[in-house]
C-alpha cells in the first residue's frame, strides 16, 4: 500500500506543484490519477520512487517512509512505465526487459529466461526478442516497456501516461491487455492519465485532481460517472457520461427472451452451428448486431438493440451461438433498473478484483 | 615537367616497393596514433563536459582556436621542444586537431540519449555514473565513430604537410617529386594517401556495424 501524508512539492522558484496530498493507494488495485495537464499528477507519481523529493509531508510504502530507503534499492522494487517507453536503443528487446533483474544481480541466462516469459505475457511474439527497439512499432515498444517494468516482479507499478502516444486502436488493445494482466497479477498500480475515458476504463478507483494536486473527487468509476462531486468534475467528465457509465455495467443485467421465429417480418437466419448470419425481410438482408451477456457491457447491448433492424439485440455465447434476444424496450428497462454501483464489468475479459 | 618524362614510370615504382611500404607505415603511425590519443582524451573530457556542462563552451573554444592554427606554423613553433624531423613534432599538433573534432562529437553523442531513456534508466535504479557507462556511453558509439572517420581522414591528409619539416611519411614523395620535377612519386603519394584514408574509413564503418548494430541510420 502507498500512503501520501501531506505530501507537497514546492519548486525552488516558489511555484507550488502539489500543495499537500493525503491519499491512500490500496494494494493489489488500480488507482488512476486523472486531471488536466499541470495538475501535479506526474509529480505525485514520481514522489513514490523519489524521482521527485517532497518538500513537505511524506510518502509511505508499506509503512516505510520512502525517503529512508536507498534510492536505487527502492526503484528496483517499483516498476515504472512512461509515455515514450524509454527503451534503451542500444539493447535488444530481450536485454531491455532483463535490465532490472540484471541490476539485481541475476545471471544473464536466468534474466533472459525471465524476460522471455514476460514478452510472452505481454503478447509479443518470440521473434521480437532479438530485435532492437527502433525496429518495433509504438504499440510494441509500449508492451516491451510494460514487460520491462514487470521483469523483477515488483509489487508496485507506476504508469505515467503509458498509452498516450499510440493511436486509439492500439491504445484500446493495450488497455485491454493491462486489464487482463492486472486481473492475473494483482499489482498495486498507480496510473496517471489526462484521459477520463481511460481512467474509468482502467481504474478500480479514480482520483480526479484539480490544480496543485488537490483531490476534486475520489470514487469508483461508476459513482464518478453517475454522481460527480461538483460541476467542475461533471464538466471534466464530459457530456455523455451517462451513456459511458453503461460501459461499466455488465450486459448480464439485460433479461433475455427466447428467440422468436420472426419479429415484424424480420427473420433470423442461423448457420448449422446455430450462429446468427443475417436478418432477412423479403428481399432485404442485414448483418446481425450481437452481444455476449457474459463478457460485454450494457452499452454494447444497447448498441446492438439500436442497430438491429428487427429492434432485437441477439445474445450469443462465447462460441458465437445465439442463446436469446432482447428487445429495445427490455434493454432500456434494464438500464433504468439499477443506478446502484454494480460490480465492474469493463469491456472485454476483466474480472472482479475483490 | 620535363618533356619526354612519362607521368608514371612503372619501373621506378617496381624498384621502390619496400621504400613506399615503409613510408606508408610511417605515415599511418604519424597520422593515426594522434587520433587514438585524441579519442582517449576526448572520452574523459566529454564525460566531464556532460557532468559539468559549464566546462564545455570554454574547452570547445580553446580547441577551435587550436584547430584554426595553420599546421605548418605549429610544427615550426614545436621544433625547439620536440626536435626537427621527429615524429613528435608532427604528432602533437595532430593530436590537438583530432581532439578538436572528437570532443564535440563525444559530447553530442553523450547528450543524444533521449530524455525518456535517461529517466527510465534512473527509475530502474541506475546511479548517475553507472547510467553513464551503461546507457549514455554505448549510445554515443555511433557519434564517436562518425567523429573518428572525420578525424582520421583529416589527420592522414594533414600528416603529409610534416614533410616540409622533414617528417611527413608519404608527404616526402610530394616534396621529392616536386624538387626533382619527377611526377611518379607524386602520383604514388596521392594514390597511397587516398588508399590509406579509404582503408581507415572502411575499418571504422566495419567497427560501427560490430559495436553499434542497432544504430543503422542514427548518425553517419
Amino acid at each position: 500500500m502507498i500512503r501520501f501524508e501531506g505530501a507537497a512539492k514546492r519548486h525552488p522558484d516558489g511555484t507550488v506543484a502539489v500543495r499537500g496530498l493525503d491519499l491512500e493507494v490500496p494494494a493489489g488495485r488500480t488507482t488512476v490519477l486523472v486531471g488536466p495537464s499541470g495538475c501535479g499528477k506526474t509529480t505525485i507519481l514520481r514522489m513514490v520512487n523519489r524521482m521527485v523529493v517532497p518538500t513537505g509531508g511524506r510518502v509511505l510504502l508499506d509503512g516505510t517512509d520512502v525517503a529512508t530507503l536507498p534510492a536505487a534499492q527502492l526503484r528496483r522494487g517499483i516498476g515504472y512505465v512512461i509515455q515514450q517507453a524509454g527503451l534503451f536503443p542500444h539493447r535488444r528487446v530481450i536485454d531491455n526487459v532483463a535490465t532490472v533483474p540484471r541490476l539485481l544481480g541475476w545471471d544473464r541466462k536466468r534474466a533472459r529466461a525471465r524476460a522471455a516469459e514476460l514478452l510472452e505475457l505481454v503478447g509479443l511474439p518470440p521473434e521480437t526478442a532479438r530485435r532492437y527497439p527502433a525496429q518495433l512499432s509504438g504499440g510494441q515498444q509500449q508492451r516491451v516497456g510494460v514487460a520491462r517494468a514487470l521483469a523483477a516482479d515488483p509489487p508496485v507499478l507506476l504508469m505515467d501516461e503509458p498509452f498516450s502516444a499510440v493511436d486509439p486502436l492500439v491504445r484500446a488493445g493495450l488497455q485491454e491487455e493491462l486489464l487482463r494482466l492486472q486481473a492475473e497479477l494483482g499489482k498495486t498500480v498507480l496510473f496517471v492519465t489526462h484521459d477520463i475515458e481511460e481512467a474509468v476504463r482502467l481504474g478500480d478507483r479514480v482520483v480526479v485532481l484539480r490544480e496543485h494536486g488537490e483531490i476534486a473527487q475520489l470514487a469508483d468509476p461508476h459513482t464518478l460517472l453517475t454522481a460527480p462531486a461538483d460541476a467542475g468534475v461533471a464538466a471534466f467528465l464530459g457530456r455523455d457520461r451517462g451513456l459511458r457509465g453503461l460501459g461499466l455495467r455488465p450486459a448480464a443485467e439485460v433479461p433475455l427472451a427466447k428467440l422468436e421465429p420472426a419479429y415484424d417480418g424480420w427473420q433470423l437466419t442461423l448457420d448449422p452451428e446455430g450462429r446468427p448470419v443475417h436478418w432477412v425481410h423479403g428481399g432485404r438482408s442485414h448483418p446481425v448486431p450481437v452481444f455476449d451477456p457474459a463478457r460485454d457491457t450494457l452499452r454494447s447491448a444497447l448498441d446492438a438493440a439500436v442497430l438491429a433492424p428487427s429492434g432485437h439485440a441477439v445474445a450469443v455465447d462465447a462460441d458465437g451461438r445465439a442463446v436469446g434476444a432482447a428487445s429495445r424496450a427490455a434493454v432500456v428497462a434494464a438500464l433504468a433498473e439499477s443506478a446502484a454501483p454494480s460490480p465492474q464489468a469493463g469491456a472485454g475479459a476483466q474480472v472482479n478484483h475483490a | 615537367m620535363l618533356d619526354g618524362e612519362p607521368l608514371v614510370r612503372w619501373r621506378w615504382l617496381g624498384d621502390h616497393l619496400g621504400y613506399l611500404a615503409g613510408l606508408t607505415g610511417d605515415h599511418a603511425v604519424i597520422a593515426l596514433v594522434p587520433v587514438l590519443i585524441g579519442l582517449l582524451l576526448a572520452l574523459p573530457l566529454g564525460l566531464a563536459c556532460t557532468r559539468w556542462p559549464r566546462l564545455y563552451q570554454p574547452l570547445a573554444a580553446v580547441f577551435n582556436v587550436v584547430y584554426a592554427l595553420p599546421s605548418l606554423a605549429v610544427f615550426v613553433v614545436l621544433i625547439p621542444y620536440t626536435g626537427l624531423a621527429t615524429r613528435e613534432t608532427v604528432m602533437v599538433p595532430l593530436t590537438f586537431y583530432a581532439l578538436a573534432v572528437l570532443l564535440p562529437t563525444t559530447v553530442d553523442g553523450l547528450r543524444a540519449v533521449p530524455e525518456p531513456v535517461r529517466q527510465a534508466a534512473t527509475a530502474m535504479g541506475y546511479g548517475p555514473w553507472h547510467r553513464l557507462a551503461a546507457v549514455e556511453l554505448p549510445s554515443a558509439v555511433p557519434y564517436l565513430i562518425a567523429g573518428l572517420r572525420v578525424a582520421a581522414v583529416s589527420s592522414i591528409s594533414l600528416a603529409a604537410i610534416g614533410a616540409l619539416i622533414g617528417r611527413g611519411g608519404l608527404g616526402y614523395l610530394f616534396v621529392d617529386g616536386f624538387q626533382r620535377t619527377f611526377p611518379t612519386p607524386i602520383l604514388a603519394g596521392i594514390v597511397l594517401v587516398a588508399l590509406l584514408a579509404l582503408v581507415c574509413d572502411l575499418v571504422l564503418v566495419a567497427a560501427r556495424r560490430l559495436l553499434a548494430p542497432w544504430a543503422a541510420g542514427v548518425a553517419r
